[in-house]
């Protein structure tokens, strides 16, 4: 006999706002159906009625963990617009905002996981690492979640002494290399909870076209970064991990090994900042009429923006986001079928869903 | 030019030989766009799954006065970004989730925000708004036989 579990969109095993009907058959899932929108803010309609400046502060608001990346996509859209390209060493200052941004969300991933594993010394664990990265951050942009540090040709706030960051983030890889990565990839505990679980098929990646991690845990090579580049990524050398297997292991491998790529990335970008200006930005920014696009991968994967723009207007004319989480979560549907009830809430947490992101 | 970029060439060619289209494929502010002609979303579909390009989204515009929408097709091939616009003059429009999967949830999004109803699939409720009426969220003017609830039809702007 079938019935239906509902899960959400409130409950302790999912840690934002969205639900999840799974119908079972005693303790196995045959199929699971998704509902979303509880976070809903209306923020694409929004936007158009902001301003070039204001569009931006609301922009970093359409999520809490990357919200950088936001700003970044959305003033890279709106610099093709308005014919400006921000200097050598603003890009240089983005790549680092955003590894570090890419690490402040692996991390946190990472502690909320080993908290649905059952695990949490390493909840605590990870969370105290997650501090310093905030510290990082802090340091850099004097904020430890929105940072408010893209406008449009630049940045707003300079990294005054790059080699002083380096020692921290150092400490950091250090703490990865020593007890979560080792933990993560090694421990029963973690093995028994996530090899074999949760398994998205390499056809079934391709078919719902998803990002990010998600993707490159099914044996996907995608990587904006590597694959389009923007900011300065192209002069950073990195590799892209990449896994087989599909399961929960295999996106946990592949955010372990993204955590220790993100600390090398930094440590080049900061070698390689050259002394410089951080805002090409013209007094008065005057936008073309059309539309311009922009892609970013984001820690969950690519996060792509289009801005429209009508003649001499302050305000775009319409801003489209496609988030990673979207485009990731349609496939939570098939990691769940066959898998155990107990099992569904770290699914779902593996693929890093964002509700802030998705409902929008 | 590298051997990958006269692969992705080569490639584009045929994307645009499916299609049937002469227009070439025009970069703009790092876009590559397609002007599809008379081909439907569907060919496009189709032609893009064949190169083995992955879907990204759709973006929907509203157009001035009753000149319809423009629905903005985007795919990744090997790193490019690729566009392919259609207008359309009513508010319908064929789904391609039959073909590409990955468009049901933006289908679905589309016909929250802007009322325009994709033909040749199912519709689930409200994915964001549930409870709510469709084309109230994005539309300039609510949409007149389902008025608006809840949500402002005019759009109001900051000075």
């Amino acid at each position: 006999m079938s019935y239906k579990i509902p899960m959400g969109p409130y409950h302790p095993g999912l840690e934002e706002p969205y639900k999840l009907d799974m119908i079972c058959e005693g303790e196995t899932v045959k199929d699971a159906e998704l509902n979303i929108g509880f976070n809903f803010r209306g923020i694409e309609h929004l936007a158009e009625t902001r301003n070039y400046v204001q569009v931006i502060a609301l922009m970093e608001r359409v999520c809490g963990i990357c919200s950088f990346i936001h700003t970044l996509t959305l003033c890279q859209a709106m610099e093709k617009l308005a014919g400006v390209e921000a200097p050598p060493r603003a890009l240089y200052i983005r790549v680092v905002m955003a590894e570090l941004e890419r690490l402040h969300s692996h991390v946190l991933w990472a502690g909320i996981a080993a908290k649905l594993m059952g695990f949490k010394t390493m909840f605590m664990t990870c969370f105290e690492l997650r501090e310093k990265v905030m510290d990082a951050l802090q340091a850099i942009s004097g904020n430890r979640v929105n940072y408010s540090m893209n406008h449009v040709g630049g940045v707003n706030r300079d990294i005054e002494d790059p080699i002083a960051l380096v020692p921290m983030i150092d400490e950091l890889e250090r703490e990865m290399m020593r007890t979560v990565i080792p933990i993560f990839t090694t421990s029963s505990t973690a093995r028994s909870r996530c090899a074999g679980i949760g398994v998205l098929t390499h056809e079934k990646a391709v078919s719902c076209a998803v990002v990010g991690p998600t993707a490159r845990a099914s044996g996907i090579p995608q990587d904006l970064r590597r694959d389009a580049p923007y900011a300065a990524y192209a002069e950073m050398k990195f590799e892209v991990p990449v896994e087989q297997a599909g399961d929960v292991r295999a996106r946990l491998f592949v955010r372990a090994l993204e955590i220790i790529e993100s600390c090398n990335i930094i440590r080049q970008a900061l070698a390689l900042m050259a002394p410089g200006e951080i805002s090409s930005a013209p007094e008065k920014l005057i936008f073309a009429t059309g539309t311009a696009t922009s892609r970013v991968e984001a820690p969950r994967g690519e996060v792509m923006y289009s801005v429209s723009w009508k003649e001499n207007s302050r305000n775009p004319a319409r801003v489209h986001v496609r988030t990673p989480t979207y485009a990731n979560m349609p496939a939570v549907r098939w990691m769940v079928r066959g898998a155990r009830l107990a099992d569904t809430p770290l699914i779902q947490a593996s693929i890093d869903p964002c509700y802030s992101c998705t409902d929008r | 030019m590298t051997a990958l970029d006269t692969n992705l060439d080569t490639n584009l060619d045929t994307i645009r030989e499916k299609l049937g289209t002469a227009e070439p494929w025009v970069e703009s502010r790092g876009t590559y766009w397609l002007d599809p002609g008379t081909a439907r979303p569907r060919d496009a579909a189709w032609a893009m799954n064949a190169a083995g390009a992955r879907f990204i989204t759709i973006t929907a515009y509203e157009l001035p006065g009753d000149a319809g929408f423009r629905l903005e097709y985007h795919w990744d091939l090997e790193g490019r970004l690729l566009g392919i616009p259609f207008q359309i003059a009513g508010k319908t429009t064929e789904s391609i989730v039959d073909i590409i999967e990955a468009a049901d949830w933006i289908e679905r999004e589309v016909y929250e925000g802007f009322a325009i109803v994709f033909t040749g699939r199912v519709f689930e409720p409200l994915m964001l708004r549930e409870g709510d009426k469709p084309g109230v969220n994005l539309r300039v003017a609510p949409v007149q036989d389902e008025p608006a609830s809840g949500l402002p039809g005019q759009k109001e702007v900051v000075q």
